[in-house]
């Protein structure tokens, strides 16, 4: 790398020293607050070689597995199914090496008393991904230690003995595993035998159907709602709907009234409800006069003028060449923005806790066990060993379950009503109280010469935060969350000057994790100027885009990929002018992907024609569960870049619910066709990195479509505003 | 009050007060959890379930309502677990739901735009169903009703 010969000499910068060990502090503090535990090591030994991994350290076989009577066996996933599939994935992972059908491999969700823990969240794409070898490897240990009691109970050497769909063999004996685990009083766990080549293959690679999918399609899968516990009673909280806000008066005389309230409890920005029924507690929720204390007038503006580049904390992620200086002069600049927006996870945060003398239990939908086991030992007096929690299927994640939301609610209703309490938020404190993904401001500046080539590139953007919800320690440490928000910030072609640089001011409100994290909004702005660029160099934007893929393994497959996308993507077929094509590539999680999009516009309305997504996460577990998560991906993301805006009035969020939150529906679905590459021949993430070339590629082929360059999500009312200012 | 109705077959009573959505009873008191709440306000669809063979949203459908009405949830969708209804059949067959939560819904108000509309089309499907989903099922949603009502012509002829 080239040393920048403009950087003023200032000594040793802790901000440039965090830029250099970006990727080590990234990892670490990406792994500390999935783990609180891990804080402490995790800033002091920030240049350890730390990745992002499962956070799963214990591979005994029967902390993972238990083999039932019915011979079918259970496999405790210390991950959560959220609906990306994990469940089957794991369950194809074991039965490769156990010798059994899917289908009698039942997953459940580990709980913080039974299973595998997890310190690290379920996220950032990587379940599958970082278990890929664990699970084999925990799998095939616990078959050899079948056999190995097989063999001490039959007296043959374990050599000798073969399995196969859940059968153990040797000459003309043979026992279920659940004959052989019944009568073994103690195990010996074998040693971990080699695994089975991805050339003997007979499940992983092969679609499978989902395992989770029988139940969901009667109803009976259990979610965290779905909690029902002998003895429970249901709580209502009426949260402070303005940033900061503390209670002022509370009248609850009228709540009190109704003969089905049992308590009351009123705390500093909140008040709860508990009550025999749902019904109850709800109306005298609403029955509460109530007025708070809050500093009044912040609007979406302010939080538009905070998040601008120039404003706050900045920290260079990325510095080759001499990219300032050689843009000093004939650049093309462009800026772009992001909204806030909201998951709008279908099932609303929801905490059954139920509290008894020093323990406290919660059934709940959480992506994140550990850390909600470790934030209510933080602000209770409940030891964390004494914090059972117990996970459900999860009606979405997005990122809106990695943090704690209502528990510390429901636990102090619990200690109040001395009964388990069923604690739903209503879809307003979802949207008011829960928290968002921050606006972005992004400013790039390029120059092209005269081959057509990129000389210098410069993105420098400004972003609330993504990962600091909950960790204090963490914004005054790193001054910018460069690892979360910042992710896809750097510009990744083969540029020789390039340069970025995250900005980062605080908002008044909670902002966090959103499926994709930064990706989404830093590939709408690079992928957009690319376009930009494509287009002043008077070249195919396709071409273009493999013109500046260098020789790292990461930009190759790109290149590969975007060929691909070339030839069955239809880039170069014929058209109609009433047709607008584009297209946008990102590299998310090791995983390449790239869309075309082609579109029309009628009667004002963007209307999504057909969608190919490319995709290249190496070797696909189970290739229907990749096809889904990427259909999936793109129809969240059409929403968001068509749609999706959260914004601020005085001083609380506009939007309480779906009236005014537009979301996509049936009607915006277009034709979505997937085109794999599998470049390697182990799995990388697939949730999160087809998201985010989608907001782009649709930009890009309004561009095509009109030759107006619409540069702030959503898109549909960035053409209105269009149109408005062009008396359209 | 007392509230008399009849859930996926089963004549019930339950004392309720009149204004308490009809969610609410199936969900805390008939125990059926496969009917979701999403928004509470008729905008979402993750509740939706029969009554008298009408699609509602039982989130916003005050119980008085529903008295000495048959309600049909996703529970009751099947008359006979081993034989799915078309839609549960259709939705397992093209792998539908991700995280499922908004998936009874969708079924129940696919099944009900089959028995209005036995042969609808791709159009009609996108433009008669308004429920939400946040993963994205929906190309698989929209394929699944063309399936499931051929799934139904046929039991019909056979």
């Amino acid at each position: 790398m080239k040393q920048p010969t403009n950087k003023p000499k200032k000594g040793f910068s802790r901000r440039k020293f965090l830029a250099r060990s970006g990727a080590a502090i990234a990892g670490s503090v990406a792994l500390l607050y999935f783990g609180r535990s891990k804080i402490r090591s995790g800033i002091s030994q920030v240049a350890a070689d730390v990745k992002f991994d499962a956070g799963i350290t214990d591979f005994d076989p029967m902390v993972w597995f238990e083999v039932n009577e019915d011979n079918t066996i259970t496999l405790r996933s210390p991950k959560i199914e959220m609906g990306q599939g994990v469940f089957t994935g794991f369950a194809m992972l074991a039965a490769e090496e156990l010798d059994l059908p899917i289908d009698r491999i039942k997953v459940v969700h580990a709980s913080t008393l039974t299973g595998p823990k997890s310190t690290a969240a379920t996220g950032l794409s990587n379940s599958t991904a970082s278990l890929y070898t664990n699970i084999r490897e925990v799998a095939a240990t616990l078959r050899e230690t079948l056999k190995l009691a097989a063999s001490k109970a039959w007296g043959v050497p374990i050599s000798g003995i073969q399995t196969d769909n859940g059968v153990l063999m040797a000459g003309s004996r043979r026992a279920s595993y659940a004959e052989i685990a019944g009568q073994t009083q103690t195990w010996e766990i074998a040693k971990t035998p080699a695994l089975r080549p991805a050339s003997s293959f007979k499940i992983i690679g092969k679609a499978q159907k989902r395992v989770d999918l029988p139940e969901k399609i009667m109803g009976k899968a259990l979610y965290g709602i779905d909690t029902d516990i002998p003895g429970m009673v249901y709580g209502a909280v009426l949260y402070c709907p303005y940033f900061g806000g503390a209670l002022k008066t509370a009248d609850t005389t009228l709540a009190r009234k109704n003969p089905d309230v049992l308590s009351v409890v009123l705390d500093k920005s909140w008040i709860g409800v508990v009550a025999k029924t749902r019904f109850a507690a709800e109306k005298a929720v609403a029955a509460i006069k109530v007025s708070w204390d809050f500093e009044p007038g912040y609007s979406t503006k302010d939080a538009i003028e905070a998040i601008t580049v120039g404003n706050g904390v900045t920290v260079v992620m990325e510095d080759e060449g001499s990219a300032t200086d050689a843009l000093n002069s004939d650049a093309l600049t462009s800026e772009y923005r992001t909204p806030m927006g909201f998951h709008a996870s279908m099932e609303p945060s929801i905490v059954v806790a139920d509290v008894s003398g020093e323990t406290v239990k919660l059934y709940t939908s959480t992506q994140n066990v550990a850390f909600i086991q470790q934030s209510i030992a933080d602000q209770t007096d409940y030891k964390p060993e004494n914090c059972q929690i117990m996970p459900a299927f999860l009606g979405g994640g997005f990122g809106r379950r990695a943090f704690k939301h209502n528990a510390i609610e429901a636990i102090k209703l619990s200690e109040a009503a001395g009964k388990p309490v069923h604690l739903l938020s209503t879809r307003q404190q979802e949207f008011q109280n829960g928290h968002v993904r921050p606006n972005t401001h992004h400013r790039l500046s390029g120059k092209v010469d005269a081959k057509g080539k990129i000389q210098a590139i410069q993105h420098e953007f400004a972003t609330g935060s993504m990962a600091f919800l909950g960790m204090p320690v963490a914004k005054p440490l790193l001054g910018a969350d460069f690892m979360a928000a910042g992710h896809g910030g750097r510009v990744p072609y083969a540029i020789p000057n390039k340069k970025a640089s995250i900005w980062s001011s605080d908002l008044p409100f909670q902002t966090g994790l959103w499926r994709g994290v930064g990706m989404f909004a830093n590939t709408f702005a690079i992928e957009s100027f690319m376009d930009e660029l494509a287009i002043k160099a008077g070249a195919d934007p396709l071409t273009f885009r493999m013109t500046h893929c260098g020789n790292t393994a990461l930009l190759q497959r790109r290149k590969k990929l975007l060929q691909k996308l070339r030839e069955q993507g239809g880039w170069s077929k014929p058209k109609t002018d009433m047709i607008g094509r584009g297209i946008a590539v990102c590299e998310d999680h090791g995983t390449i992907s790239g869309a075309i999009v082609e579109l029309e516009i009628v009667e004002k309305r963007i209307k999504i024609l057909r969608v190919v997504q490319a995709i290249d996460a190496g070797l696909l577990v189970n290739p229907d569960g990749v096809r889904q998560q990427v259909e999936g991906a793109t129809m969240m993301a059409i929403s968001a870049s068509l749609y999706e805006e959260a914004t601020i009035e005085n001083s609380q969020f506009v939007q309480t619910n779906f009236h005014n939150y537009q979301v996509a529906k049936l009607k915006d679905t277009p034709q979505i066709e997937v085109v794999v590459q599998e470049s390697t021949d182990t799995p990388s993430g697939v949730g999160e990195p087809p998201l985010s070339p989608v907001a782009p590629a649709i930009a890009n082929a309004i561009f095509n479509l009109t030759g107006v360059r619409l540069r702030s999500l959503p898109l549909q009312t960035a053409l209105d505003k269009h149109d408005q200012k062009t008396g359209e | 009050m007392k509230v008399n109705l009849t859930i996926n077959g089963v004549a019930s009573s339950f004392e309720a007060d009149p204004d308490m959505p009809l969610l609410w009873l199936i969900r805390d008191e008939a125990k059926l959890k496969g009917t979701k709440f999403g928004c509470g306000m008729a905008q979402c669809g993750a509740c939706s379930a029969h009554v008298d063979g009408e699609l509602v949203r039982t989130c916003s459908y005050p119980v008085q309502l529903a008295q000495g009405k048959t309600i049909t949830t996703i529970e009751g969708l099947s008359a006979n677990p081993n034989h799915l209804h078309p839609i549960q059949q259709a939705w397992l067959d093209v792998q539908v739901p991700q995280c499922g939560y908004c998936q009874s819904g969708f079924m129940m108000a696919a099944a009900h735009l089959l028995e209005e509309n036995s042969n609808p089309t791709e159009e009609d499907i996108k433009t008669s169903i308004t429920n939400i989903c946040r993963c994205g099922t929906h190309p698989r949603i929209v394929e699944a009703i063309l399936l499931a009502a051929k799934l139904k012509s046929n039991e019909t002829t056979n």
